[in-house]
Order: C-alpha cells, then structure tokens, then sequence
C-alpha cells in the first residue's frame, strides 16, 4: 500500500534521514520504534508532505506522492494525526472534526463520519461546542485522533498518540488503533513504548539515528537480542 | 445636549465601523498570510480614487460601485500573494525571515501604488457630493450619506463575520490562522488560503475606502497614515485575533471621532496615546492571548 524507498530528508544542511526503505501491506498495523531524535517525525512529515525528501520516492497504492503538497496527500487517502496533538485550540470540537473532514472526498459524508467518531468518542459529542483549548489531555488526544478519522483515511498516520496520558488511557488508545485496523484502516504507528507497541502492531520498524536498523514482524523483532537489550531494558 | 450627543454617536459609530473593515483587513493579511502589509492603506486609497472616477467620470452611484471595487481590488490582492508573495515565502528559509522579506516588499508596494496613483489622478486633494442631503433624526442633523455609510459598514462587517463563522472556506482561513502546517494536514490548500486571506483583506480595505470617499476628502499619499492607525487597531485588539481586530477599530474610531469633535488637532497623538497606554496595561491587547 506504501512504498518507502531509499528516502534521504535534510532540515537545511543537516540530513536527519538516510536512504530509509520500508513498506506497509494493506490493512495491517506497522510500528515505528526508535529513540528521541531517532528521525520518526521527520519520516512521517516526510510521507505526508510537509517535508520534501531530497532523494528517494515515496507510492501510495502505486502512485508517487513524494513532492506534493499535503492536502493533495490527504485527497488520496493519507491522513496524518501529528505529535503534539496539533488541535485547532481556538475552534470548537466540531469544528477541529469539521476541519478534519476538509478534504472533498470527505466533505460530502461528513455528517455521516461525524457520526462515526462521536459512537467511537462519545466524550467529543458531550463536548461538541466547546473549544477545543478547554479539553483535557486524553479528550485532546481522542479529538486529535477522531479529527484524523474524518477525512476517511485508507492510510492513517499516528505520532505518539499515548504520549502524556494517564496508564488507564494508554490501554484504550491501543485498543482503538486495533480496532481501526479491523475495520480496514491501515496504521502506521509511531510510539515511544515499545513492548506495548510491539505487542499491537503487526510489523515495525527500528529506526536509529536516522537510518533504518531492523524491520521485520512484531514477533520476530520482540525475539532479538539487540531489540531486547535496547529497547525492552532485559 | 442630546442633540450633540447623537450628533457624535452616528459620526463616531459611523468611523468605528469603518476602521473596523479596515483592522479586519490588515489582521487578515498579517495573522494568516504573515505579511505586514504597509501598504494597506494604499488600497484604502485605491478604493477611494476608483470610487471618484466612476462617479465623476461615468456617473456610477457610489454604492453601485460595492460591486466593482470590491472584486477589482480582491483580484489585485489575490494577484499579489499567488506571484509576489507566495514566491517570497517559498523562498524564505524561515518563517521569520519570510516576515522581514514581505515587510519590505510591501513596502516597495506602496511606492509604487502611490506613485502610479499620483500619475493617473494627481497629487491633488479631492472630494465628491453624493447622497449630501441633511436628515434629521431627533433634532440632530446629519448628511444622508454618512448614515449610509454607516449601515453598509455594519453590514459588511456582520457578512464578513458570518463568513468566517459559519462557512467551509471561513472555517479554513481561521485554522490556517491558527497552524498552517496542520490546516495543510486537513486537506486545506494554504497557498491558495493565503491568496484568499490577502485578496479579502485588500478588498476590506477598498471597501473601506469607497465609504471614505463617500464623507472625506481624499489623496494619493493618504494611505499611510491609514496603515499607522491600522497598525495601532491591531495591536489593541490583539495581534492575531480577527474579532479582536474588530473591537479594536471599532473602538479606536468612535473615540477618534469624539476627540476629533472636542479638538480636531488631537486626533492622531489620541491616538498614540491609547496605543501606548495599552502597551503598558495589557501587551497582548484586548482579544490578545
Ligand atoms: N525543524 C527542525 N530543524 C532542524 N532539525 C530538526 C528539526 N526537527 C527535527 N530536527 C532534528 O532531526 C532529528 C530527528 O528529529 P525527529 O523529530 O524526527 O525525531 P523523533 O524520532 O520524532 O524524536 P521524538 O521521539 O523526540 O519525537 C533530530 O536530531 C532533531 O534535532
Ligand atoms: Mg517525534
């Protein structure tokens, strides 16, 4: 379904990712581990357009996506939920979830899909009309990731959805990235907890100082000596 | 008594509304597409002198005219930020960097806006009669034209409002206000949002203009101090806040106004004085976060 090849992105002078190749089959989870600064973000911004990869291509269902603009990515059937969060902190819950359903190809269903995110999110619909600055941290997060879901994504980009919230929310944030795999949304998941990561997804990516160090499934990956010392702390 | 304060109210509402349609311009223009736009005046200007031309030239109604500056000055705008602007900003290595680069080349624009003004229709001052007939409302006389003014101010600004309230491309304009990058995420085409954002605002202002034309005189070089007093409505609304920009230019012209009744020569250092006033109280102006 993606297609990563030998993909090299520069902030200025400085190159953050080398010749990085990868890819994801439809309808399966795929992780994205590695240590802060290890270049996750920069990937990810790289296949959703708001960087530009000085070499290498990136396929979307067989079609190059590398160098276009990110609303003509989201057109396709990319959505990319940011870190950070990213909310439209003065626009109210609907209208972040509106926002998200910008694209034309969502647009028109939007009643529909807002319909959708509110049986998935229930907290959003109580909140409907307030500003989005005055959820707390896990609504902040479900609005995030119910925003992403408007558009109607066939790929779903998700950057450390857990990050700041409560062991209790944690749990439910994994539930639902496997839910949306279920139900035929492809995820590419970038996560700082890596047993609990690894233990959802279906195959990862270990990312180490901008270049791609192993690949391979969950399984597999949870096996090796090196991710075991290096990541899971045995 | 009454009478005189009637008198300042519809004179002062009247300005406040027009100052507003000119704060809302210049917040779009800076809080979404990043340019501080020193020419903003300029197109005050242009839409006043186009205005004039139409009426003394051809005979077209002031108002009629709503529909032909408008789109005439947001194509000039729109033009602008698609080649000039857009080019700037892709070629900004930063968005700081970017900031300083369009200050000056608005700077630039307003040379050359002013100067091709005075070719066209001299440096002179000029003023036209239309709709000068005195109406009386409970004992205060005005000129029929500055209740006009008036109404159509409102109006426009409860449009433009609503439009950004209520509507798709509106709703996009303020998220891209908020986070560009991320409104990109969504769908959105920021380089066609921030033409629109531009376009919208020189429009505002040469609506502005055209409601100027219709009670004060007018000049080519008159635009800068416009600018100034934008610059000043934006900061005490809160940089960045299209209702605050609002508030702030609706505020600055009814107290303009009422300074300018008691003692004309004070207008302008009035207000300096509220600007600086403001700096000291509340940085971050009324809206201001
Ligand atoms: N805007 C930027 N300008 C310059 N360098 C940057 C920029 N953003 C990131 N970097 C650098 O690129 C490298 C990769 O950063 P990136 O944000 O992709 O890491 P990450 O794996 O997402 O880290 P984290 O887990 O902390 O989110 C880091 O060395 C970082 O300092
Ligand atoms: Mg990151």
């Amino acid at each position: 379904m993606l297609e990563v090849k030998n993909l090299s992105t520069f902030y200025g002078k400085i190159q953050a990712l080398w010749d990085v190749s990868f890819s994801i089959k439809e309808s399966e989870i795929m992780a994205l581990v590695g240590a802060n600064g290890a270049g996750k973000t920069t990937l990810l911004n790289t296949i959703s357009g708001l960087l530009r990869p000085t070499s290498g291509s990136i396929s979307f269902l067989g079609k190059r996506i590398d160098g276009l603009s990110p609303h003509t990515i989201v057109e396709m059937g990319v959505s990319h939920i940011p870190e950070g969060r990213k909310l439209f902190a003065d626009m109210s819950v609907r209208e972040n979830l509106e926002m998200g359903a910008y694209a034309n190809r969502a647009w028109k269903n939007k009643g529909e899909t807002l319909e959708q995110v509110y049986r998935l999110f229930p907290a959003l619909k109580e909140r409907e009309s307030q500003l989005a600055r005055t959820l707390s941290g896990g609504e902040q997060q479900m609005l995030a990731m119910g925003r992403g879901l408007m558009s109607r994504p066939k790929l779903c980009i998700i950057d450390e959805p857990s990050n700041g919230l409560a062991p209790k929310l944690v749990l439910e944030v994994f539930q639902i990235i496997k839910s949306l795999r279920d139900q035929g949304i492809t995820i590419l998941l970038v996560e700082q907890n890596v047993r609990h990561t690894l233990e959802t997804a279906d195959c990862a990516c270990i990312l180490e100082n901008g270049r791609l160090a192993l690949e391979g499934t969950c399984s597999a990956l949870l096996e090796m000596e090196h991710v075991k010392k290096a990541y899971l702390g045995l | 008594m009454v009478v005189t304060i009637l008198d300042v109210a519809i004179g002062g509402i009247m300005l406040g509304g027009i100052y507003a349609l000119i704060a809302m311009g210049f917040s779009l223009q800076y809080g979404v597409a990043r340019v501080l736009n020193i020419a903003h005046g300029e197109f005050i200007m242009l839409g006043a002198f186009i205005t004039w031309t139409l009426y003394t030239v051809l005979g077209i109604n002031p108002l009629l005219s709503l529909v032909i500056v408008g789109p005439a000055i947001f194509i000039i705008g729109f033009i602008l930020q698609r080649t000039l602007f857009t080019r700037l900003r892709t070629s900004s290595p930063s968005p700081g960097a970017y900031e300083a680069s369009s200050l000056l080349a608005a700077f630039g624009l307003l040379f050359v806006i002013q100067n091709v003004a005075i070719l066209i229709w001299g440096a002179d001052i000029r003023a036209y009669a239309y709709l000068s007939v005195p109406v009386n409302l409970g004992g205060a006389i005005f000129a029929a034209n500055r209740l006009v003014a008036l109404l159509f101010a409102v109006v426009i600004g409860v449009v433009f409002y609503l439009f950004l309230a209520r509507t798709r491309m509106g709703k996009a304009i303020r998220a891209a206000a908020q986070d560009a990058a991320t409104a990109g995420l969504m769908g959105i085409n920021i380089n066609q949002v921030l033409a629109l954002c531009f376009g919208l605002g020189a429009l505002l202002a040469g609506v502005a203009g055209l409601l100027i034309s219709m009670t004060f005189s007018f000049q080519p070089t008159m635009g800068l101090e416009y600018t100034i007093i934008a610059i000043i409505m934006v900061v005490l609304g809160g940089l960045g806040s299209i209702p605050g920009s609002f508030i702030g230019g609706f505020l600055l012209g009814l107290i303009g106004h009422i300074v300018t009744y008691f003692e004309p020569g004070l207008t302008l250092p009035s207000y300096y004085f509220i600007f600086t006033l403001l700096l000291l109280v509340r940085p971050t102006g009324i809206l201001g976060k």
